[in-house]
């Protein structure tokens, strides 16, 4: 442990920064590396640890497995695929405003499954307001239901959530690991969550029906323009999925199968760099450098430590009390902050608490922690960041959805959905 | 040549003017923007014929260029009439397109230099407060191009 005032400070600083992330004051990623460069600056951390050390550096396989994903995706956006699946499903739902919500939730939640929360709901947003206005409805509760969806979906593999790719780099868990253990209970909440929608939104579905035939007289086949670089992209994205779930056959990283998969794609698609790096998030890259920086400043002064001991402490040794604690604690404090730096401090506190101790080798509170937190950012407007996006689209589209608006919803779904968990784990697991 | 001479009596339109009749001043003389007035008559923004498009596009379709290809004939005659009920304040986008404003008896070079700096096709002249005329980029370069 380094000295005292080495310690008060790393912990000083991530506080403030966690406060200047959860307030909003200051952009997430200037936070996160003015805080960095305070821990540096005070020799909590220095060169070797930040670069090279996988306890206490930034993780490269998040941040490299981040940005492949993110290539990926913009050379799929190019291909109208999600605009022709949406507009396919609104036609088959023959317009009827609930079996269109249902299905473009379902959609929502597989793509978010195979991609990032954010992009998908990037590419999911327009088609939808499109929809909605040619039946005559408001867009908002769409837009609501298909964000919760993004990030019900998300949870069940290891690419689908930021959170779970940080959990999966610090726990060694497999992309079988978590479509095994995650997907199950992730189904069940789909369908928990589809028919709450129809009780939550049951005053929205009252469309107009001379105008669905304008959804039928949309031509879905028009999006798709360059059916080629189609194909082309779905088997690469195909042979990406095989590629995560062959891991213990091939031994790759996630992040190397990610990097290798947008490496043949930009090959294959032949675009220019504009368009397959336009839905790089920079700024998200460097957030996630800046916040590993400050928790393997709080991993060097001990605080991890404490962190674990103080979560055993408080489940005092039992499993069913541990899994609680992870489960609803990493809710609530997701649902008030976005869960990404969250999952970042507690993932190493976890591995400690499963490596030794009266919880050690029980690898299921890995599934707890995911769970809460990819299930708790439902809960307000700030708990995600697919939330943030969301709210900002239907702002842009002249449908403005307030903090409440949202809140009202995505409370009662993160809270059916987390405590739907609860027998899942105790069952399967204790 | 002074600004005054090259000024032409040009369309104003304030900011109360109804969005449609301000879309129609501009197609029926193919004009590229038009000068926004306040309620004092005071020069305030230029009204470039390209936002006036913009506003008619829905924002989703900004976002997703692919979705104007699915949209039928139908949906899109439903969208241009998205202009009626709407003033020209409306239109205007958040930052509104600043208008250069010169004294008339400013320069051509003066003016040309407002014209590039602020990337903009028209610069109003004013007289004693008051525009007394406008000057386009079109009538800029036929003056150029008369003294080349």
């Amino acid at each position: 442990m380094r000295s005292g005032l080495t310690y008060a400070i790393a912990v000083g600083v991530f506080a403030v920064v966690y406060l200047l992330i959860a307030t909003e004051r200051v952009p997430r990623v200037g936070a996160a590396l003015g805080g960095a460069g305070v821990v540096i600056a005070v020799g909590a951390v220095g060169a070797e640890e930040i670069f090279y050390s996988e306890e206490t550096g930034i993780d490269w396989n998040v941040i490299f497995l981040l940005f492949g994903m993110m290539v990926i995706v913009g050379v799929l956006r190019q291909t109208g695929i999600f605009e022709y699946v949406a507009i396919w499903a609104a036609k088959r739902a023959a317009g009827k405003p609930f079996r269109v919500m249902v299905l473009l939730c379902t959609m929502t939640a597989v793509a978010s499954a195979a991609l990032d929360n954010v992009t998908t709901v990037l590419l999911v947003a327009p088609v939808t307001i499109l929809l909605c206005e040619r039946i005559g409805v408001r867009p908002v509760p769409f837009l609501i239901a298909e964000v919760l969806a993004s990030n019900i979906g998300g949870a069940a593999t290891l690419i689908g959530d930021p959170p779970n790719i940080i959990i999966a780099s610090r726990s060694g868990l497999t992309f079988v690991d978590f479509l095994v253990n995650m997907g199950p209970i992730i189904v069940l909440n789909m369908v928990v969550f589809l028919a709450l929608c129809r009780w939550l939104f049951r005053r929205d579905f009252v469309a107009d029906p001379e105008r669905v035939q304008d959804v039928m007289n949309l031509t879905e086949r028009e999006a798709i323009q360059d059916g080629g670089l189609l194909i082309r992209s779905l088997v690469v994205l195909a042979l990406v999925l095989v590629g995560f779930s062959l891991h213990s056959v091939l031994h790759f990283e996630p992040s190397i199968v990610a990097l290798l998969g947008a490496g043949v794609l930009v090959l294959v698609s032949r675009l220019h760099s504009d368009e397959y790096l336009a839905d790089v998030e920079w700024e998200t890259l460097l957030f996630f450098a800046g916040l590993f920086i400050l928790v393997g400043a709080l991993v060097e002064v001990g605080a991890i430590d404490q962190l674990a001991d103080a979560l055993s402490d408080a489940a005092g040794g039992d499993a069913g009390n541990a899994i609680l604690l992870l489960l609803f604690g990493s809710a609530v404090l997701s649902a008030l902050v976005d869960n990404i730096p969250f999952v970042a401090t507690m993932s190493p506190a976890v591995l400690s608490l499963v490596e030794s101790g009266p919880l050690a080798g029980q690898e299921y509170l890995w599934w707890a922690l995911a769970l809460g937190a990819d299930l708790g950012g439902n809960a307000t407007a700030v708990g995600a960041s697919a939330n943030v996006v969301m709210l900002g689209i239907a702002r842009r589209n002249g449908y403005p959805i307030s903090f409440w608006e949202f809140t009202k919803y995505g409370i009662v779904v993160a809270t059916v959905t987390v405590v739907a968990c609860v027998p899942y784990l105790f069952l399967r697991y204790l | 040549m002074l600004a005054r001479e090259l000024a032409e009596p040009y369309a104003l339109v304030d900011l109360d003017t109804d969005a449609l009749e301000a879309a129609r001043i501009l197609a029926a003389d193919r004009l590229p923007g038009l000068v926004v007035t306040d309620q004092d008559g005071s020069p305030y923004a230029i009204l470039p014929a390209s936002q006036v498009v913009r506003f008619v596009i829905p924002e989703y379709v900004r976002e997703d260029p692919s979705l104007a290809r699915v949209l039928s004939e139908r949906a899109a005659d439903e969208i241009v009439r998205r202009l009626a009920g709407n003033k020209v304040r409306d239109l205007l986008p958040d930052k509104p397109h600043q208008l250069p404003v010169l004294n008339g008896d400013d320069t051509v070079i003066e003016l040309a230099a407002a014209m590039a700096r602020m990337r903009s096709p028209l610069v109003a002249v004013l007289e004693d407060g008051r525009i007394t005329g406008v000057v386009t980029a079109a009538r800029l370069l036929e003056f150029g191009c008369g003294a080349a």
